[in-house]
C-alpha cells in the first residue's frame, strides 16, 4: 500500500457554498456583504467542506473501512474562500494491529492554490484482515 | 414560547445540553451534498458494501454544529477543529438527532472558545457518529 495517497483538487465555487451551507442572510458563507462586514475578503467556505474532502480522500483510500470504522481530527488554520482551489493531500505515518485489522493513520491536509495550508489533522480506517 | 437569547461567551455554561431536531436523510439530501463537496462516488447513489446506497460519513455533520442554535441566536463564529468517529453507515432514509454538551470553553489570544462533544443517532438508538468540536465566538 502506498504511502502517499492519490491528491484530490476542489474547486471551491460560491452556487457548492450555498447548497452546502443554506443561503442565510447573516452568513459569512453565503452573505458577502455580512462577511466583509466581519473582516473577511469574500463569503468563507463552512471548514467542515474540508472535513468532507478528506472524508472523501479516506474513502477512495480505504473504503467501507472508512466509512465504518474511520476517525479524523482536523485544525481549520486559514480561511477557504469562494473562488479558491483547495488541494488534499495525505501520508500513512503509521499502521498498526486492532481487533479485525489494521488500523491506518494518515496524516491529512489541505492546501490552497497559494501553497498554503488551510487544514491540518489525522484521519484512520481500518484495512480488514482478508477472510475477516 | 421558547425565547432564543443571543449567545454570549460569559454566559455559557459548561455542560450545558443541546438537542437537534430529527432530520430525515433522503436521497435528494445525499445528491445535493455530493455536488456541494464535489463527491460523486458510485456508493452514494448506488450498492455500496453495506448493501444498498449510503451516504457521505460526514452528511449530518452540520447537524451536529448548529446545535448550539437549537437554544440561541448565533451571529457569527468560526470553526477551529472537529473531530469524527464513524460507527456506522449513515442510510438515506434514517431519521437522525444530534445532541451535544459544552465540555469547556476557554479564552485564547482575546477570543473565545466553546468545545462541544457530541453524538448523532439512528432513531433506533444506533450511534453513527461521536465526536467533538472547538468554535470560537464573535464578540460584537
Amino acid at each position: 500500500m502506498a504511502d502517499t495517497l492519490p491528491t484530490l483538487t476542489k474547486e471551491i465555487s460560491q452556487r457548492k457554498i450555498d447548497v452546502y451551507s443554506g443561503v442565510k442572510p447573516h452568513s459569512i458563507h453565503t452573505d458577502e456583504a455580512w462577511a466583509r462586514k466581519k473582516g473577511f475578503k469574500a463569503p468563507l467556505a463552512q471548514a467542515m467542506m474540508s472535513t468532507a474532502y478528506v472524508s472523501e480522500l479516506m474513502t477512495r483510500f480505504l473504503g467501507a473501512g472508512f466509512v465504518k470504522g474511520g476517525t479524523m481530527s482536523m485544525v481549520f488554520i486559514k480561511p477557504v474562500y469562494a473562488g479558491d482551489r483547495l488541494t488534499v493531500h495525505g501520508v500513512v505515518k503509521e499502521r498498526r494491529a486492532e481487533a479485525g485489522g489494521t488500523r491506518v493513520v494518515v496524516e491529512v491536509w489541505c492546501e490552497n492554490q497559494d501553497g498554503e495550508k488551510t487544514a491540518v489533522g489525522t484521519a484512520s480506517g481500518l484495512l480488514e484482515r482478508a477472510g475477516g | 414560547m421558547e425565547r432564543f437569547p443571543e449567545l454570549k461567551y460569559e454566559a455559557l455554561q459548561v455542560g450545558e445540553t443541546f438537542v437537534s431536531d430529527t432530520k430525515l436523510v433522503t436521497p435528494e439530501d445525499v445528491e445535493a451534498y455530493a455536488f456541494a463537496v464535489d463527491d460523486q462516488h458510485p456508493w452514494f447513489s448506488e450498492d455500496s458494501p453495506f448493501g444498498g446506497p449510503i451516504a457521505h460519513p460526514t452528511i449530518l455533520a452540520n447537524q451536529a454544529l448548529a446545535l448550539r442554535h437549537s437554544k440561541y441566536i448565533v451571529r457569527a463564529g468560526l470553526h477551529a477543529k472537529m473531530e469524527f468517529e464513524f460507527l456506522e453507515p449513515i442510510r438515506p432514509g434514517v431519521r437522525a438527532r444530534s445532541r451535544g454538551t459544552v465540555i469547556d470553553k476557554y479564552e485564547r489570544r482575546g477570543k473565545p472558545y466553546m468545545v462541544t462533544e457530541y453524538v448523532t443517532e439512528a432513531e433506533d438508538g444506533t450511534v453513527l457518529v461521536r465526536g467533538r468540536f472547538t468554535q470560537m465566538l464573535f464578540r460584537d
